[in-house]
């Protein structure tokens, strides 16, 4: 695949809860782009990996130049939200108008929910928002569907899948194929390669209309 | 992917501590030691992946007082060692390096800490080049992967110039960001130890002098060694000085802002001393100097000085930075980390542009925030349940000093807020034994201190020794998850393997607190009913007194092994006519123990619970069963 | 009077040592625990009102409505409250041997027999060391009643697992308590709103086994004062005849005046006015005169029944109270509802009386003066 960016850099932030995996899919996309001839500067951005908190990684892809590991505000082009009030907050920081964003439809209330003194957003509202003040917006169940799989750990090779199908990220799928070798062997290697095919495929059974409707392609989905 | 391949030129993907860590291997090193601690835990966990089969030792040390005394024995014996802390880490080990600065080293030796601007994973942001300065040891930081793998490198050529460690200062955005690295190759040979017959390292005070003048060296070396960096015109009226990540976002700060042709970027790759000979021809033609650093105004107050100096000669020249509040600091007033927007911010200020249109959303949502928690089925969260519990059911408002751990978030929801104090490694027991003598003031408030296992063989034996020996009166509880679990499973001196991964001697907590004497409960915290006994009757006894609550991390069981399935009877949930008020998710509050708004009753999210069976002890209505028991609760 | 919750529970009862120690709140909520008889509010469950406060038998209690839930209609007798039978009782020959009796064994048999018989599926009973805290259980078999066997002295909480044991589905269960705990079922099962935990207790058939109950210990009997005469875990037996506590072990008997002990008495024992568990189903105690027989009273329907069927098959043998020694019983029990109900600071803040109740003690203590 030619090396091509519609920006330059290209920011694309991953954004989730502690224990998601986003941060190994982040170094999936970073190495995979390394690999195609980029220039790549990634931030992972946590604080106590596995305790629950915000969890984001900044990925910049450029054809040239060495980037610094933090987006600038407002700047992203694409956001995949593992949660979809991380995908709201991600936008709100780092997002604007024309935003791509997708997003795992698969609440994790924070404890302060969880203690009754906040009120987690209906879904209903925070897809609304979404659609509202994005430039484009596909929400699906990647838990679902890397549970189908055998582990809801592949949640993130899913999103990773919908995000490399979409053309928002400028991969050609072997080379994350590629990287999921080196990283993986065995029944892992298997799992991941799945989940990074079943995500392609949710985006390629969606239609423009859906994605830009943000309405799941998926009958199980969780906002049914 | 090893990281010990062997393929010279190839460019590769690392994230900065892998980076750091392949720096190490191709400099050659020998030695290198570490206590776990972010941002930099990685690094030492690589090197001990591939030690063995690159002949070098890697050791997780008990803390990092003895990691960089052990490094530094490899050092005065020839070889070239690593010492690896956060900055937090390099406090512990400061008295033994001021001392160490004076005798100088043999081999290179260099100390790789890692600074966390904004505190993401530490208690407080520290900037270690204070520490550096204090103990006369040069400082050298990177800027992007690339560079924090061939400045180890530099390091150690430097500190083996000089005979004096050398501090390779990095940032949480170099440690955990990651990008283009350039492999280099590998050495071949390998230095064998050895100590002249003459060799004497024996601190004095007038060595002082000496390293004065190791210092003034240093400073001549940046030019020549390429230290330092320039971009821009020839002669710039408006400059930056930046170092770390800070240079990144000054270069895309100067090109979002289309002034390439105007402003001049210094990148400072030596911090301490300050490359003053090189920076004077820079600053001599400028009119602003913006400095652009983390985490203190610490290069800002040399180049003041600098100034000062030549306040004649530069009567024009202002400065701006942390201290004017100019780089706001992601924390205000000039404190908190740099991000790319802050500097951009100032560097529009000072080249008197107009701000940038806002370009947030406008509305009114704001997504609630989400705090860190214990993670579902962590043992931490049923001990603290239970020492609450204990506290109220002593009625004396017992004080719990708190420590550093993943038992740190007690200090919060998660750990319903139980402690009062949290510092240092160690430190709540420090705290504890001087609470412990308020007796002799009629004070009648039990003293609990709470730490991990970890913590425990890093830094509590002088305290408990102290708390013993003066006959302070204490409860140590000790949450002893058998691994160090804040920073990702680390190994300690309590368990049967080393960084290697091969046989260790394992020293037991037990033993320890035997052999002091100290009366001793060992208690599965999972049994939280029995765990608020064990607790209430030790709060009870006077002394020094210890409590194991022994879990292993969540994270850790293996689930397939251990689970049972846990889920909630929706017949015997009460759902909201229970009078519970929704005890399971709003009070006890594991991620795994969730609510259904729709049906009004509780349910359990089986992607996270990992089946302690805690909550089933607790639910009142004895809905939360698990397969293949009976909720033990009715024990009760 | 606007409903109240745990708060006002921690304020009015917990706080004042007014806690009996009964343990239903802990066993109704999370939000309550008990440790070594010791209950506390140790969180807080956010609601202003609760069926905590409802079922305290250390809240207002209004004795004749209890009366009338209970036997329906108000007493008579306002020294024993309702009763249709008293009698001299110990276990008969075809119950089995209980080795850990003291007394005649009436409890044990009783208890036994109701679950040997299916009458019940579990009875609440307490068990442990001798030398510890002793511990609530919830017996299902014979062997684990015959273990539970003996008398206990403090405040366990037994009714931590009531709830429970209702929950899980146990149709009929015996409990056995003190009169505080009587009380507290009794509030419990009179509530009447019907929420989804009074829709389980309508639900399940309870025989009340009260026992005489003068005073219990404090914690600090277990907690200091036993230690500091013996080790606790040498302790094979506690018991408490008239004027003498008897620590027995292997090395010997250790016999402590009773008034060693006044020291230890749990605080909200001094203003109990029911020292024989006036609502339960059957009342037993102690005779004070001879060491093989128990005291006995029928009070109700049940009771009576459970004690007829218990006599027919020879599980319990039943002989009449001693009429020379019915006077010193009503005596006893009448001084002690005196010294709460006339005491200096008037009738303590839980008991309400009817004029025709609080006239009625006052009448009954005229006469036991007189006598």
């Amino acid at each position: 695949m030619a090396r091509r960016l519609e920006a330059e850099p290209l920011n694309i932030l991953l954004t989730g809860v502690g224990g998601q995996g986003n941060v190994l899919a982040a170094r999936v996309i970073a190495m995979a782009s390394v690999a195609s001839g980029y220039q790549v500067a990634v931030g992972e951005t946590f604080g106590a990996s596995q305790r629950g908190g915000t969890v984001a990684s900044h990925v910049r892809l450029a054809l040239k130049d060495r980037y610094g590991p933090l987006i600038p505000r407002g700047e992203a082009h694409v956001i995949v939200g593992f949660e979809p009030l991380e995908a709201c907050r991600a936008l709100l920081a780092y997002g604007n108008i024309n935003t791509y964003v997708l997003a795992n439809w698969r609440p994790l209330p924070p404890v302060s929910v969880l203690q009754g003194e906040e009120e987690y957003p209906a879904l209903a509202d925070l897809e609304r928002f979404l659609l509202e003040h994005t430039g484009g917006l596909l929400v699906l169940d990647a838990t679902a569907r890397a549970q189908e799989l055998g582990s809801a750990a592949a949640t993130n090779m899913v999103l990773t899948g919908a995000l490399v199908a979409s053309g928002l990220l400028p991969l050609d799928p072997q080379a994350l194929d590629q990287v999921l070798k080196e990283l993986f062997t065995d029944a892992v290697l298997e799992l991941n390669r799945k989940a990074l095919a079943a995500g392609m495929a949710v985006w390629e059974q969606s239609t423009p209309q859906q994605i830009w409707l943000g309405c799941s392609p998926n009958k199980d989905s969780a906002t049914r | 992917m090893q990281l010990n391949m062997d393929r010279p030129g190839v460019t590769i993907f690392l994230q900065g501590n892998a980076a750091l860590a392949r720096g190490a291997l191709e400099a050659g090193v020998d030695y290198a030691t570490s206590y776990p601690g972010s941002p930099t835990v990685e690094i030492l966990e690589l090197l001990a992946q591939v030690a063995r089969q690159c002949g070098f030792y890697a050791e997780w040390s008990v803390n990092e007082k003895v990691a960089v005394e052990g490094a530094a024995a490899a050092s005065l014996a020839g070889l070239r060692a690593l010492a690896i802390t956060k900055a937090d880490g390099l406090n512990v080990a400061l008295d033994f390096l001021t001392c160490l600065g004076l005798t100088g080293v043999r081999g290179g030796l260099v100390l790789v800490v890692g600074d966390d601007p904004s505190g993401h994973s530490s208690v407080k942001e520290e900037d270690t080049r204070f520490l550096a300065r204090v103990a006369h040891l040069p400082v050298l930081e990177p800027t992007t992967p690339q560079e924090a793998k061939e400045m180890v490198g530099v390091a150690f050529r430097l500190s083996e110039h000089l005979a004096q460690p050398v501090v390779l200062r990095t940032v949480t955005r170099i440690c955990h960001a990651g990008g283009n690295v350039t492999l280099g190759p590998l050495p071949q040979e390998r230095r064998r130890p050895s100590l002249g017959t003459e060799d004497r390292f024996i601190c004095v005070p007038r060595q002082h002098l000496q390293q004065e003048q190791k210092l003034r060296e240093a400073a001549k070396l940046a030019e020549a060694w390429n230290l330092v960096s320039y971009e821009g015109p020839a002669k710039a009226e408006t400059l930056i000085v930046a170092s770390g990540p800070g240079l990144l976002y000054a270069r895309e700060a100067v090109k979002r802002l289309q002034r390439q042709d105007q402003v001049g970027l210094v990148g400072l790759k030596m911090v301490w001393p300050l490359p003053e000979t090189v920076l004077q021809r820079y600053l001599q033609v400028a009119r602003r100097v913006l400095v652009v650093e983390e985490i203190e105004p610490f290069i800002e107050e040399q180049i003041a000085a600098l100034i000062g100096r030549n306040a004649g000669e530069w009567p024009l020249l202002r400065l701006y930075g942390r201290k004017d509040n100019t780089i706001a600091g992601s924390f205000g007033g000039g404190c908190g980390e740099l991000t790319p927007d802050l500097v951009r911010a100032a560097l529009t200020t000072i080249l008197g542009l107009s701000a940038p249109e806002e370009t947030g959303f406008r509305t009114e949502f704001r997504p609630p925030e989400r705090e860190l928690a214990f993670c579902a089925g962590c043992p931490h969260r049923a001990s603290f349940w239970a020492l609450q519990s204990a506290i109220a059911l002593d009625g004396r408002r017992a004080v719990v000093l708190g420590d550093i751990g993943c038992y740190t978030l007690g200090r919060g929801r998660s750990g319903y807020r139980v402690l009062h104090t949290v510092h240092a490694m160690g430190s709540g027991l420090g705290l504890a034994s001087g609470f412990g003598k308020l007796k002799e003031w009629n004070w009648e408030r039990p003293t609990v201190a709470v730490l991990g296992d970890s913590t425990f063989y890093h830094a509590a034996l002088p305290a408990l020794i102290n708390a013993l020996y003066n006959r302070s009166d204490l409860l140590l509880v000790i949450f002893d998850n058998e691994t160090t679990a804040m920073t990702g499973h680390q190994p300690h001196p309590g368990r049967e393997v080393d960084a290697r991964g091969e046989p260790a001697k394992p020293v037991s907590l037990e033993q320890i607190l035997h052999g002091l004497g100290v009366p001793l409960k060992i208690q599965d915290p999972y049994d939280v009913r029995s765990s608020m006994r064990a607790i209430y009757r030790a709060l009870k006894e006077e002394d020094v007194r210890a409590l194991i609550l022994r879990g292993p991390c969540a994270l850790l069981r293996d689930r397939k092994l251990a689970q049972l399935r846990t889920y909630v009877d929706q017949m015997r949930c009460l759902g909201e006519g229970c009078g519970c008020n929704v005890f399971c998710s709003r009070v006890w509050a594991c991620p795994a123990n969730r609510w259904d708004g729709l049906r009004g009753k509780a349910y359990i999210d089986e992607t996270l619970c990992t089946g302690c069976g805690a909550c089933a002890q607790l639910c009142p209505a004895g809905a939360i069963r698990t397969e293949g028991g009976e909720a033990p609760w009715r024990e009760g | 009077m606007p409903p109240k919750g745990p708060l006002h529970l921690q304020k009015e009862v917990l706080q004042v040592e007014q806690c009996t120690g009964c343990g239903l709140c802990a066993g109704l909520c999370p939000y309550f625990n008990v440790v070594d008889e010791r209950v506390a509010l140790t969180s807080t469950c956010g609601l202003s009102e609760g069926l905590c406060y409802e079922v305290c038998p250390r809240t207002p209690t209004d004795w004749e409505l209890i009366d009338r839930t209970v036997f329906g209609a108000p007493r008579q007798d306002h020294v024993l409250g309702h009763w249709q039978g008293l009698y001299y009782a110990r276990a008969g020959e075809a119950a089995p041997a209980i080795e850990g009796k003291q007394y005649g064994g009436t409890v044990t048999a009783l208890v036994a027999f109701a679950l040997t018989q299916g009458l019940a599926h579990g009875a609440l009973l307490t068990s442990g060391l001798p030398g510890d805290f002793p511990v609530p259980v919830l017996a299902r078999t014979m062997d684990e009643v015959l273990a539970a066997a003996g008398s206990k002295y403090s405040a366990t909480p037994t009714l931590q697992a009531l709830v429970g044991a209702m929950r899980d589905g146990l149709g009929s269960m015996v409990v056995v308590g003190r009169p505080c705990q009587v009380l507290a079922v009794r509030k419990l099962q009179s509530v009447k709103r019907r929420t989804p935990v009074t829709n389980l207790t309508a639900g399940t058939k309870l025989f009340l086994l009260g026992l005489f109950c003068f005073w219990a210990l404090s914690s600090a009997f277990y907690e200091r004062f036993l230690p500091s005469k013996l080790n606790p875990l040498e302790v094979t037996r506690l018991d408490l005849p008239p004027y003498e506590l008897v620590v027995s072990t292997p090395k010997g008997e250790l016999r402590l005046p009773v008034d060693e002990l006044r020291p230890l008495i749990r605080p909200a024992c001094e203003v109990c006015f029911d020292p024989t568990a006036e609502f339960a189903d059957l009342t037993v105690g102690s005779t004070e005169d001879d060491p093989r027989w128990n005291t006995l009273l029928a009070r109700s329907a049940l009771g009576s029944e459970l004690l007829e069927a218990a006599t027919a098959a020879g599980w319990l043998e039943v002989r009449p109270y001693p009429a020379d020694r019915v006077h010193l019983l009503r005596e006893a029990v009448a001084r002690k509802k005196r010294r709460v109900v006339t005491g200096p600071a008037g009738p303590p803040p839980y008991l309400f009386l009817q004029e025709a109740y609080h006239r009625g003690v006052v009448a009954a203590e005229e006469e036991s003066g007189c006598s």
